[in-house]
């Protein structure tokens, strides 16, 4: 990181290369994600987006893209993604486009496709060492059809397929562990309230080559119900209260990018959202208020007794 | 059905966030348990939150066999009168002087049939402690539902007050007590337009007119493949139409930390100029107000979007 172009705020682009005037709603964390990650890669990127809120983004005649994008079911996104860069590949080889002409291919997802169906085809494509940027913008349900649960809903939200008093009985799966257990390149977590943090992540990314995965936490007004004005507050609170760790995957290491000092009660981010609004009215749901805290503690334990262990340095398993 | 059977067409017009869906369901099911075959549904495309959107509702006492949008209503509500002056959301279509027009608005009426020249009865709500903010907006629906239940007549207080229970019972109590208490309290508020609506006589199939189709030539396919070769064409949509509040910076208190306010944008509608300055592209500012959120300062206030067209008007 000593080599980043990212060491303050103030070194952050301040000219944006998506265009204005797409349908993503008021407040999307996603599409600040998205905006973020696209000034820093930069105008030389084909997106290949699976079905999603995103999709939208493309819809003819219109697009904010600067290049091409190219729309793929929801399991397949990684698929396009392999076909375009052999595609560049065979130009590349007969001469047909020159060496500077080259261009990146991004996988652009929700969680809905990331975290659940397009999981195998990301799986392959990562045996397969391709060559490819993932960014998944997970708003922890399938946002786009009215917010139903995805594997990437936490415990006890509610969703409009999980609206009982305790929510979403399941468990947010663990993709960054999956995805760094194929040991691809490269694979990080940002959310676009940390945006220093995502910017170099993305500057990092892009200097490698072969599977490089990245996943957004997207704070999505709509579908966790809150007042859109609160998604940045949201987002750094996520951060501060440990639930969203930021961190990073290379080389067979894993590395917090940002400890949470002190770490906050979840309940501060929790109670800012409508979905979790059953934790705490008519009464205070203690229990699920405890396993949700429980589980987050449990994991900043584990990795402080991973620091101490000796030769211990987040290693992945 | 026989050709003089008579349909209750009506039409809500609010943006995305403002309850349309929802009135039109608690509507359509308060004609249901008052005995009418009905048709509920919203219309929107991939806009989100702030869009101009619209719902319809069609009840009769025999089955409906009419489909699609309503061209012809015979009530239309609109949750917020800044959509009036937008094309787009086409409020005014199909309207005529049977058209009865009912309208959240703090403007007087008369102003209104002046302003759009309206051909049919334009009625009021008055604004039930609504506010501007999108958390004070979610009960909109249930209060243009429970006027425009009383306007069309048919469908008693009980009636209303079952179906609010059915369709927001599942938000929680709080969320039903609000709606109920909303709808119903603009229900009595509209005792003395009660019935007003006259609903019309449902289409016979053998008046229905063909649009005038253009036949288009089989093109091959990089020509009709709806593939965009422009960049950035997404600018063309202006969706600073889907505001109500407006982030306004003032300049002599930025602090020029532009990285904080264009960053944070999620739709990248603050840019910079070369002397570091922010400055907000109203024309694409969706008004989610994180940037009034986030900055430093506090230099960036939100005032109402009704309150700057008067201004501008002005």
């Amino acid at each position: 990181m000593n080599d980043t172009a990212f060491r303050r705020m103030k070194d952050l682009p301040s000219t944006h290369l998506l265009g204005t005037g797409t349908p993503m709603c008021a407040g999307c964390g996603g599409l600040e994600a998205l905006h973020q990650i696209y000034d820093v890669l930069g105008e030389r990127t084909v997106f290949v987006n699976a079905a999603g809120c995103m999709t939208l983004l493309s819809v003819y005649p219109f697009t904010p893209f600067r290049g091409s994008w190219l729309y793929a079911a929801m399991a397949s996104a990684p698929a396009g993604a392999q076909g375009i860069r052999d595609a560049l590949d065979i130009l590349l080889a007969h001469g047909r486009i020159r060496t500077e002409d080259d261009l990146q291919p991004v996988v652009l997802t929700g969680d809905g496709a990331a975290y659940g169906m397009g999981l195998s085809a990301t799986s392959g494509a990562i045996e397969r060492n391709l060559d490819f940027l993932y960014i998944c913008y997970d708003n922890e349900g399938y946002g786009n059809t009215g917010q139903q649960y995805s594997a990437a809903t936490p415990h006890a939200a509610r969703t409009s397929t999980s609206r009982g008093v305790h929510g979403y009985a399941g468990e947010k799966k663990d993709l960054f562990a999956i995805w760094a257990a194929h040991r691809p390149a490269y694979v990080a977590t940002v959310v676009g309230a940390e945006p220093l943090d995502l910017a170099r992540k993305v500057e990092t990314a892009k200097r490698l080559t072969g599977p490089r995965l990245i996943i957004a936490l997207a704070p999505c007004p709509t579908g966790w119900d809150f007042d859109p004005q609160d998604a940045v507050a949201i987002g750094k609170l996520a951060v501060k209260t440990g639930i969203w760790p930021l961190k990073e995957y290379r080389d067979g290491q894993i590395r917090h990018t940002k400890m949470p000092h002190p770490r906050l009660p979840v309940e501060g981010y929790l109670k800012r959202q409508g979905r979790f609004a059953h934790l705490f009215a008519p009464q205070r749901n203690e229990k699920l208020l405890r396993e949700i805290q429980s589980g987050v503690d449990r994991y900043w334990q584990q990795l402080e007794g991973i620091r101490a262990a000796p030769g211990g340095g987040g290693a992945c398993t | 059905m026989g050709s003089n059977e008579k349909i209750y067409r009506i039409r809500f017009h609010g943006r995305g966030g403002q309850g349309m869906k929802t009135a039109s369901r608690i509507l359509g099911t308060a004609f249901f348990l008052s005995g009418f075959e009905i048709q509920d549904a919203p219309r929107y495309g991939a806009e989100r939150r702030g869009a101009p959107i619209f719902a319809y509702v069609r009840a009769a006492r025999s089955p409906i066999n009419e489909r699609g949008i309503i061209r012809r209503p015979d009530l239309v509500v609109v949750a917020d009168d800044t959509l009036l002056p937008i094309p787009a959301a086409g409020v005014l279509a199909g309207v005529d002087e049977h058209t009865i027009l009912l309208l959240s608005s703090d403007v007087r009426a008369a102003e209104w049939v002046d302003r759009i020249r309206f051909p049919g009865q334009l009625i009021l709500l008055p604004k039930l402690g609504e506010t501007e903010d999108p958390p004070g907006l979610r009960f909109l629906g249930a209060t243009c539902a429970g006027a425009a239940a009383r306007l069309a007549g048919p469908v008693a207080r009980d009636c209303l007050e079952a179906s609010i229970h059915m369709e927001a019972g599942p938000l929680g109590a709080a969320a039903l007590a609000e709606n109920l208490s909303r709808a119903l309290a603009a229900y009595d508020a509209m005792a003395s337009h009660a019935g007003c609506v006259q609903p019309a006589t449902a289409t016979s199939a053998d008046d229905y007119i063909a649009p005038r189709w253009v036949d288009l030539p089989f093109e091959q396919a990089s020509v009709s493949a709806p593939a965009i070769h422009g960049t950035l064409t997404s600018a063309l949509s202006k969706t600073g139409l889907w505001r109500t509040l407006r982030p306004v910076i003032d300049y002599a208190r930025c602090k020029r930390c532009w990285w904080v306010c264009s960053t944070f944008c999620p739709d990248g509608a603050i840019q910079v100029d070369s002397a570091g300055q922010p400055g907000i592209d109203y024309e694409h500012c969706k008004g989610c107000m994180v940037c009034v959120a986030q900055c430093p300062p506090h230099a960036i206030e939100a005032v109402t979007e009704r309150g700057s067209q008067a201004e501008e008007a002005s």
